[in-house]
């Protein structure tokens, strides 16, 4: 089932490969929105020196010590922007869900009408699912605590280094399961509210904790593969970009479209969850 | 004739020579003879520890050389532990309640309390009293004095009538030049829990330093005993030391000094007694939980004593330790002492990590600390390097703590370099590379102007500032001295200092006194700025441009226009084939600290021009006139200047370096998107919580 359902979203994500890109520009457009201002603050400070051909070889510890201890503009454009830009992202995705979703639930072919409507239409609804969905993520993002709460258990207030420093390799692990946990149940709500036309968001919520918990083998493992594949691209990504160190420009625009291609790849896999999510929604609700 | 009083003393002298002297000298070796120090403060202790209250009893006899030229009337103590004694010390008011970020846990108090004191004079006496075990000597000490009454805490630092570091005794008689005198003390200490300020216990584990009553320091023609600060360290003067050790019979223990014999009490306790000479203090740690590694370079043994849960590190930091020795004797001199112990403290007890004391440094580490993260080396390098800077050569912690902290800092950047650089010899972990030298411009960058290099240790504006003037700030400014007088000169300046000044006291002037010397030039243009204010170095290359040359305009001094002849034709055509450029530099001192300086100006077809400037004047403008056009100017090329806030100012290019910006931008922009995509990534910080 999982397979099958791999292989359906990779069909219809491919099939509808306007959405990878618009998707990817949204992350672009944000991405550039923070780092074109510092841009500009790095160009002033290194535009005519040499320091700025040494950055083309690696990045000089004595340059960003300087750069942040003698700009203040750098880390004052950093922090307004680093926490409000990937909320506004995070709106962003959720915009842009609604019309993605739709168009996979109703195994459409990209139009922009569709897209768009579907994105403006359901986007409200979202916003409250969100809302709704808080007291859910307070409860999925203690489940690390329970690693510290076993620790505490079993080997006392003061354990060994190593207990705790395994025991944060766990509550690593549990840190990702919860987002694994939380999206997908954010994620079925939605397909939920885009397959229904549900207008109650606490219905939404508790259909879309339902059915994944109901499923949990194939919802969990349909997400912990593409949790895997994703880690695997990284894998493969981080070589290749530690390879293209030399500074010279085309080793540079390889690098950059090495990175770009990354994150194509990534909204690929964002996509491809949404296509397969649907599709075992589909065959699960219909058994 | 022979009075009462010299019969009372001789019977005592005959009852030592029969029973106690040749009994415990016979055990007690000999490490240096001659002596390596004056030898002015020596004491035997005896100490049992209570593990379950943290609490110390200690008996120790004190015999204080008077070395001075003056009468002495009264002598000065150090009670470091009442530090820790309420929120109302000095160091808990200057510190805030914490130390390195941490704390004193509630109920986790300590202090130290003098029971008794008593006061001998008598000469032979006194030659016998040094090899006597504390507890036998109040039968022996019939005709002491007891002056607990006498007592007296002072503040010679502030009027803080709640701090009671210091203690003075006025004595009963005065104390002629180069006579000796005997203090008889009981005290009573209890260590504050969790380890705070370098002392203290955690469960079975006890780090104990600045326990006992400490003589202070007479020089100049006075007591120098100051307070127990937060920013500040100690000053002492060295001796003999006999310390027996009494604590549980399965307890490990390692101390300053060696290790002569162990006793089984037949209580559950073990008596270790530790002998060691020409030290300045003395600090030990015990716990049954340690695990034991070995190691030996040249004369000197090593023992590290793990933490179980460290264990799989315990060759890395004998590996860390071998090198250590290696380097500074190498580098300055001869480590006289036979061995060095090197502790690692207990989880939970890092207030007690990094930090020296006579062959016994503590050093710090965490489960899973990765080989690329060279934090234990650099510890290790660095305390151990106290050893030296400050052991050898007992400077004025709390007056003058660059001369330790500083010299130091110079010591450890250049042996961090030399074993793990060029690049990344701190951290080169994850694509992260950062040096010492790195890490420590960093922390002078960020605080130069705040003070000037040489103050007393409480009197720094921050506990940064304290930080960055005592270590970065000179570490940077001996390596700059290093790079303008060369690698040759500045070995010889350092180990002529440390021959000249090891079992003595240096101040910065002695220092100073040799840098001139060496130099064979007066260096004060250099030392005042440096170390006496707050003076910053920054050169920058305010302008530069490159224009080809025309053929010249207008008339020329027989009133000839160019346009009236072909001679303007015929430059143009010439100035097509042999094309002369104007190329102008403008070097500008931003700071108020003048230093000589190169200038480096590179052409289009490979010319390199190196000019020197005095720094005296604001700035100054080279012109050049070459066939080429300029490429870049850079003032200090080789960054050997590292007092230089800004290295990155200090060159200008005439074509804009977009490839250098844009790479890091793309970077930027990847992690930014990466980030924005896949902000579970962020759970990985959670690992690395107890490194950071």
């Amino acid at each position: 089932m999982i397979l099958a359902s791999l292989k359906s979203a990779i069909q219809k994500t491919f099939a509808n490969k306007r959405l990878i890109l618009i998707f990817y520009l949204t992350n672009l457009i944000l991405g550039l929105i923070v780092i074109l201002p510092l841009r500009a603050i790095i160009d002033e400070f290194v535009g005519y020196r040499l320091m700025g051909a040494k950055l083309a070889d690696r990045l000089d510890m004595d340059f960003l010590f300087e750069l942040l201890l003698h700009k203040d503009s750098f880390l004052d454009v950093m922090r307004g922007l680093i926490l409000f830009v990937p909320a506004v992202y995070w709106l962003f995705l959720l915009f842009l869900s609604g019309g993605a979703l739709a168009i996979f639930a109703h195994n459409e072919k990209y139009s922009s009408p569709i897209f768009w409507g579907n994105c403006g239409r359901f986007f409200g609804r979202f916003i409250r699912l969100a809302i709704w969905s808080l007291p859910l993520l307070a409860v999925f993002f203690a489940l690390p605590l329970l690693a510290k709460a076993l620790q505490r258990l079993f080997f006392g207030s003061d354990p060994y280094q190593y207990i705790t420093y395994w025991g944060r390799w766990l509550q690593l692990g549990l840190g990702f399961v919860s987002f694994l946990l939380f999206g997908m149940v954010l994620d079925y709500a939605r397909i939920h509210t885009v397959l229904t036309d549900e207008r109650n968001m606490r219905t939404s919520l508790w259909r879309g904790f339902r059915f994944a918990f109901e499923n949990f083998k194939r919802t969990f493992g349909f997400a912990a593969l593409l949790f895997v594949i994703g880690g695997s691209i990284l894998a493969i990504y981080n070589p290749v970009a530690n390879l293209l160190a030399a500074p010279a420009v085309v080793i540079v625009a390889l690098l950059f479209f090495t990175q770009q291609f990354y994150m194509i790849l990534r909204m690929g896999l964002r996509l491809t969850l949404y296509a397969g999510q649907i599709h075992l929604y589909k065959t699960g609700t219909s058994n | 004739m022979i009075g009462v009083q010299g019969f009372r003393a001789l019977l005592v002298i005959v009852l030592l020579t029969l029973f106690y002297q040749p009994a415990l000298s016979q055990n007690i070796p000999v490490l240096f003879d001659p002596p390596l120090s004056p030898r002015m403060a020596n004491y035997n202790i005896d100490v049992r520890l209570e593990a379950d209250t943290r609490k110390l009893f200690g008996k120790q006899v004190l015999i204080w050389h008077n070395q001075s030229s003056d009468v002495i009337t009264e002598l000065q103590f150090h009670l470091y532990l009442n530090a820790f004694r309420n929120s109302e010390s000095t160091f808990m008011k200057e510190s805030g309640g914490q130390l390195r970020g941490h704390y004193i846990e509630k109920g986790g108090w300590g202090f130290s309390e003098v029971k008794k004191i008593a006061v001998v004079y008598d000469k032979d006496l006194l030659h016998r009293l040094r090899d006597v075990h504390p507890s036998e000597a109040p039968e022996l000490l019939a005709q002491a004095v007891e002056v607990t009454e006498q007592m007296q805490f002072i503040q010679p630092d502030d009027s803080n009538v709640h701090d009671q570091t210091v203690f003075r005794i006025p004595l009963p008689r005065p104390l002629p030049p180069g006579e000796f005198i005997a203090l008889h003390i009981d005290f009573l200490a209890q260590l504050p829990t969790p380890p705070f300020a370098r002392t203290g216990a955690k469960e079975e584990y006890f780090m104990i330093g600045q326990w006992f009553p400490k003589v202070g320091v007479y020089i100049d023609g006075k007591w120098n005993t100051h307070q127990f600060h937060a920013n500040s360290e100690f000053f002492a003067d060295f001796g003999v030391y006999n310390v027996w050790i009494t604590v549980p019979e399965k307890n490990i223990v390692g101390a300053t000094g060696v290790e002569v014999s162990v006793t089984k009490n037949g209580d559950g306790t073990a008596t270790h007694f530790y002998h060691a000479e020409d030290v300045h203090d003395f600090a030990w740690t015990t716990s049954p939980e340690f695990v034991e590694f070995k190691g030996q370079t040249h004369d000197t043994k090593i023992r590290v004593l793990m933490q179980p849960d460290h264990a799989q590190q315990g060759r890395r930091h004998v590996e860390a330790a071998i090198l250590s020795i290696e380097y500074f004797q190498h580098f300055y001199g001869d480590y006289p002492f036979p061995n060095l112990t090197v502790v690692d403290p207990r989880r939970g007890a890092m207030g007690s990590a990094g930090m020296e004391y006579p062959t016994l440094i503590t050093a710090g580490t965490v489960y899973g600390m990765p080989e690329r993260l060279r934090l234990p080396e650099l510890v290790i390098i660095h305390e151990f390097g106290h050893n030296y800077w400050y052991h050898l050569l007992a400077s004025n912690e709390f007056e003058e703590s660059w001369l330790d902290e500083g010299i130091n800092t110079f010591s450890e950047i250049e042996i961090m370099n030399d074993l793990y650089g060029p690049a990344g010899d701190m951290i080169d972990l994850l694509g992260v590379k950062l040096n010492t030298q790195q890490f420590h411009r960093a922390r002078y960058i960020s605080g130069y102007d705040r003070d000037p290099t040489i103050r007393r240790a409480w009197e720094y504006y921050s506990t940064g500032s304290y930080a960055t003037n005592s270590y970065s700030k000179p570490g940077l400014i001996l390596i700059t001295l290093k790079n303008y007088l060369g690698e040759q000169a500045m070995g010889e300046i350092m180990r002529t200092y440390f021959v000249r000044w090891r079992f003595k006291h240096p101040k910065s002037q002695d220092f100073f006194d040799i840098v001139n010397e060496v130099a064979g030039q007066d260096m004060s243009w250099f030392i005042e700025p440096a170390f006496y204010s707050n003076a910053h170095i920054d050169y920058t290359i305010a302008a530069s441009s490159t224009r080809e040359v025309k053929s010249p305009r207008g008339f020329d001094f027989m009133m000839n226009s160019d346009e009236d002849t072909t001679a303007g034709g015929d430059a143009d055509s010439k100035s097509s084939t042999e094309a002369e450029f104007e190329s102008t530099v403008t070097v500008r001192r931003l700071g108020d600290f003048k230093m000589p300086v190169e200038i480096e100006v590179v052409f289009a077809n490979g010319d390199t021009i190196r000019e020197h400037w005095d720094g005296q004047e604001l700035w100054k403008k080279y012109r050049y006139r070459k066939p080429a056009r300029l490429v870049y100017a850079a003032v200090d090329p080789d960054n050997k200047i590292l007092l230089d806030i800004n290295f990155t100012n200090n060159s200008k290019t005439v074509k804009k370096q977009r490839l250098g910006v844009n790479k890091l931008s793309a970077r930027l922009l990847f992690w930014m998107q990466f980030l924005m995509e896949q902000p579970e990534v962020l759970n990985f910080y959670s690992l690395f919580r107890d490194v950071l």
